[in-house]
């Protein structure tokens, strides 16, 4: 046997290695190949689809009323805030003024909404980064608070399916503002077990710093919104430059963060539970007595011809209905604009030229909810 | 060659070998057991939450219920795995951590066998076991098993070090009770009970506060712990080496590493907190009783398994390159430098403050090294498009 | 390490407070009124006939699609020598609970607050080995209002 010994360098070859579906830290059936060369990341490959259940089909299927509970679906940590913009939609196209106080109350609902999917964020990040769950149990421990006011106030847990097209399904209970108020208060003491867990922790510092970055223009163009965005230094909020609701009516700041790493994402969110923790002060503020409802709905809601967009500022972007009416009870189609989506496309982006580990991180701080990515 | 034990003269050396070793055995396998429990409970607490309480009362019979289930399992061997390997790593991984409980020196004249190069003889057992997890991770053909693997060798072999390092510089000044014949003074041992006995007046605690940190983030790297848990981090390698293994071999993994907490601990209380000896040692006329100072070992060493649980709970993991920076850049020159002094006091015979001294210094060296690497973040990789690569599409 | 020792010390502060877990099947949380598990019908305790007349709005409603009713005529009917108003009601009625999607529309449409979600537990623990087993008849549908055990909440 003949040895080729003339050859002065090996051939080596990547390893592919395939995270997902079924991997502890893919937050559900997300499923990525990552081409690697020792602990370095060469190239990644993203596939979706693994929970597709054809919601906006399925939608274009069932009336206006029973439309809202498949929203509830396709984005279950912030369900509310999928319900707003569907029921916007309807609303748009038939015309409906929405009472005050149910614009209050929805405000209200979503920021609390808000609340929670960001605690489910930081615990599940904090899970990522390496803490044995300890940041987990804190993040739950603040959602379950509020998940149970919702509970005392549709019924259900997650799948709320509470506002309906022109306000909502019902009255809230008579305790509902002292209720809030309690629940805001334990989730300030969340924020701040957060904030001392996480925030100056050397060790997290230096995991999250400058890993995963992206410029402001690459985010742009990737249609990038949400925390994701405001973290690489563009201030699209859509509740300040679009102010839907009563958005309008209160103050508060857009909040960014310059570095566009996991670190900024990380950070955006933290103060966004606080602001909205202010945002609901105001906003409790401000509600008043009065209908829930219009005075005249008809039993089954009939849109004219027409379609709309209808863009709201859901937890992790932009959460965008488009719909097509041509007449009828039913949408003729339906279309669901995905945040999560979107910010995925940047994954590859981000997490090329970096450690294995920086990848999982990576996609832990885009907060992709796959039932929102997939539909 | 005959030896004494439990009171019975003239026993064969071996059979009291065996007999002790069984004993710490069995006692181990309990312990561990509690160990178990412990960690699970108090994780628990720090989360709060209620951890075990459906096994016995408030969950004491879990890690039982836990073994049985662990024994009843399946045994499987993935088709593609290297079969040798494959089985023989659980083995390598166990067995030399229970080898290295043969100097730890429990109470008073109470261990396997006093060696004189105890020391030596523990980091050269324990540190056996790092072959075990690369066969683990490479009989296992598993990519996962394999980076996990890959990574515990790196970690295992670089963390050896200082590891090492701080237990010499603390055996290389210990003072060794006098020679009775010729009155000299004498310094450095290897001896445990000798280590243990030179502080029963100031532990070492006292003299050695950086050596005392080195070991115990050193520690925490061997032992696999947050945040040093790198190659069986669950939210990357999904428990890494251990991957593909099951019911009684995983659960050899599992016993091997808690009984390396439990050495680690006790090895930790007899070198920096005076073992037995320390407050104990005071009345050296009227030694304190058998249980008093088993007492007084398990406290201490409580006290560590604390610590690491606490850690566990509350940082996050360290990724592979800032693990390797920071034994090699960091705690290693800080070791050579303690060694150095330590070595200068032992030449020179300077007053032991000095010891004391240059450790807070390194400490404090540490802190601002710890400190300055955080602000200065690796740079920013590059871009995407200038690395070309092919993944499967 | 500043920020390492102030990890350490939020951990302690956790470990003195209180455990927010409970145990489960032992101590069951007082669920809101509101609570919504699946829907149930409701028996007229004055006549002793189900409320439900089998009009079949909820079935029409029922986004997944996951009810079955049938009429009949009532046999309790004034006319019949009964002391029942109904002049149809209820033949037979399932649930299947596996494709509920507790929406509530069901109970929003039904013009005879015939049916409500369960607010209880019983409504919430209901595995079964099989999922032929979670297709509820009326006789089952009906036990707990039947029984007393339910005080519904229906949205006006």
């Amino acid at each position: 046997m003949v040895v080729d010994t003339s050859a002065t360098e090996f051939e080596t070859q990547d390893l592919l290695l395939n995270v997902g579906p079924q991997h502890p830290s893919t937050h559900g059936v997300f499923r990525m190949v990552l081409e690697i060369d020792g602990e370095l990341v060469k190239d990644l490959v993203p596939y979706i689809g693994y929970l597709h259940r054809g919601a906006e089909k399925l939608c274009e299927n069932n009336d206006f009323r029973q439309g809202i509970g498949y929203m509830d679906r396709t984005e279950y940590l912030a369900a509310h805030n999928a319900e707003l913009s569907y029921v916007m939609a309807v609303e748009a196209l038939a015309e409906i003024e929405v009472p005050e106080r149910a614009q209050w109350i929805r405000m209200i609902l979503c920021e609390l909404n808000r609340i929670s999917s960001h605690f489910m964020f930081l615990g599940a990040f904090g899970v990522d980064v390496g803490v044995f769950g300890t940041p987990f149990i804190y993040g739950w421990r603040e959602r379950e608070r509020i998940i149970d006011l919702f509970e005392e106030i549709s019924g259900d847990r997650m799948m709320f399916a509470y506002f309906r097209a022109g306000g909502l399904a019902w009255e809230v209970p008579l305790n509902f503002p002292e209720r809030v108020r309690e629940v805001l208060e334990s989730a300030r003491q969340g924020v701040k077990d957060f904030d001392g867990l996480l925030t100056q922790n050397e060790i997290f510092i230096a995991r999250t710093k400058n890993v995963g970055v992206i410029t402001a223009d690459d985010a742009i163009e990737m249609g990038m919104s949400g925390p994701t965005i405001r973290a690489s230094g563009v201030p699209l909020d859509l509740r300040k430059t679009e102010p839907y609701l009563q958005y309008d009516q209160i103050s508060f700041e857009t909040i960014t963060a310059d570095g566009g790493d996991v670190f900024d994402r990380y950070l955006v969110r933290l103060q966004e539970i606080s602001q909205s923790i202010d945002l609901i002060e105001q906003c409790l503020e401000r509600l008043e007595d009065g209908p829930i409802m219009p005075e005249k709905m008809p039993r089954m809601l009939r849109l004219p011809e027409g379609e709309v967009y209808i863009r709201t500022e859901a937890p992790r972007g932009e959460y965008g209905i488009y719909m097509v009416s041509k007449g009828g009870n039913k949408p003729h189609r339906l279309k669901v604009r995905s945040a999560c989506l979107s910010n995925l496309q940047a994954l590859k982006q981000m997490c090329v030229g970096q450690y294995v580990a920086d990848a999982i991180i990576v996609l832990g701080s885009i907060d992709i909810v796959l039932s929102e990515v997939d539909r | 060659m005959s030896t004494e034990i439990f009171g019975f003269d003239g026993v064969n050396v071996w059979v009291d070998g065996l007999v002790r070793v069984l004993l710490i055995v069995g006692f181990m396998t309990v312990v561990v057991m509690g160990l178990i429990y412990g960690e699970r409970k108090i994780l628990a607490r720090f989360q709060q939450r209620l951890g075990p309480t459906r096994t016995g009362p408030v969950g004491l019979l879990q890690s039982v219920a836990d073994a049985l289930k662990l024994v009843g399992k399946e045994d499987l061997r993935p088709r593609n795995a290297d079969a040798w390997t494959f089985e023989l790593a659980p083995y390598l991984v166990f067995v030399p951590v229970f080898l290295g409980f043969v100097i730890v020196p429990f109470v008073l004249d109470w261990q396997v066998r006093i060696l004189e190069l105890g020391l030596l003889y523990f980091v050269a057992v324990t540190g056996i076991n790092i072959v075990g997890w690369i066969m683990a991770g490479w009989g296992s053909d598993n990519r996962y098993a394999m980076i996990g693997g890959m990574r515990a060798a790196a970690q295992g072999i670089s963390y050896e070090l200082p590891l090492v390092l701080s237990l010499l510089a603390v055996a290389m000044v210990v003072e060794v009770p006098s020679d009775s014949a010729t009155g000299e003074s004498l310094r450095g041992s290897l001896n445990l009970n000798e280590i243990i006995a030179a502080q029963a007046e100031i532990p070492n605690l006292v003299w050695q506060p950086l050596v005392l940190i080195v070991f115990f983030i050193a520690a925490l790297a061997e032992l696999n712990r947050t945040p040093f848990d790198i190659p069986v981090g669950e939210s990357e390698v999904v428990g890494g080496p251990f991957v593909e293994y099951s019911g009684i071999r995983w659960s050899m993994f599992f016993l091997a590493e808690y009984a390396a907490l439990l050495i680690m601990s006790l090895i930790f209380a007899a070198v920096f907190l005076g073992g037995w000896a320390w407050p104990a040692g005071l009345f050296q006329d009227d030694p304190w009783p058998r249980w008093a100072q088993a007492l007084l070992v398990t406290g201490k060493a409580g006290l560590f398994i604390f610590m690491v649980f606490w850690v566990r709970a509350s940082v996050p993991r360290l990724r592979i390159d800032q693990l390797m920076s920071f034994t090699w850049k960091i705690l290693l020159p800080l070791m050579f430098a303690q060694v150095l002094i330590n070595g200068l006091v032992l030449v020179y015979d300077w007053p032991e403050i000095v010891l004391t001294v240059t450790g807070l210094v390194g400490v404090l060296v540490l802190v601002m090294a710890v400190d300055r690497a955080v602000r200065h973040p690796r740079p920013r990789p590059a871009p995407a498009t200038q690395l070309e690569g092919e993944a499967a599409s | 390490m500043r920020g390492i020792l102030k990890s350490l010390a939020t951990t302690l502060s956790t470990f003195s407070r209180r455990p927010v877990t409970r145990l489960y099947p032992e101590g069951h949380r007082d669920l809101p009124e509101r609570d919504r598990a699946f829907p149930v019908l409701l028996w007229d305790k004055d006549i002793d006939e189900p409320f439900c007349t089998g009009c079949h709005a909820c079935e029409r409603a029922c986004p997944v699609e996951c009810m079955t009713v049938t009429m009949t005529d009532n046999p309790n009917h004034t006319t019949n020598d009964g002391n029942s108003k109904r002049r149809k009601i209820v033949d037979k009625f399932y649930i299947d609970y596996a494709r509920c999607m507790r929406c509530n529309i069901c109970v929003e449409v039904c013009n005879f607050e015939a049916i409500a979600m369960n607010n209880t537990w019983q409504g919430h623990e209901t595995s079964v080995y099989d999922r032929a087993d979670l297709v509820m008849d009326l006789p089952q549908l009906l036990v707990q209002s039947k029984a007393k055990q339910l005080e519904e909440w229906v949205p006006e």
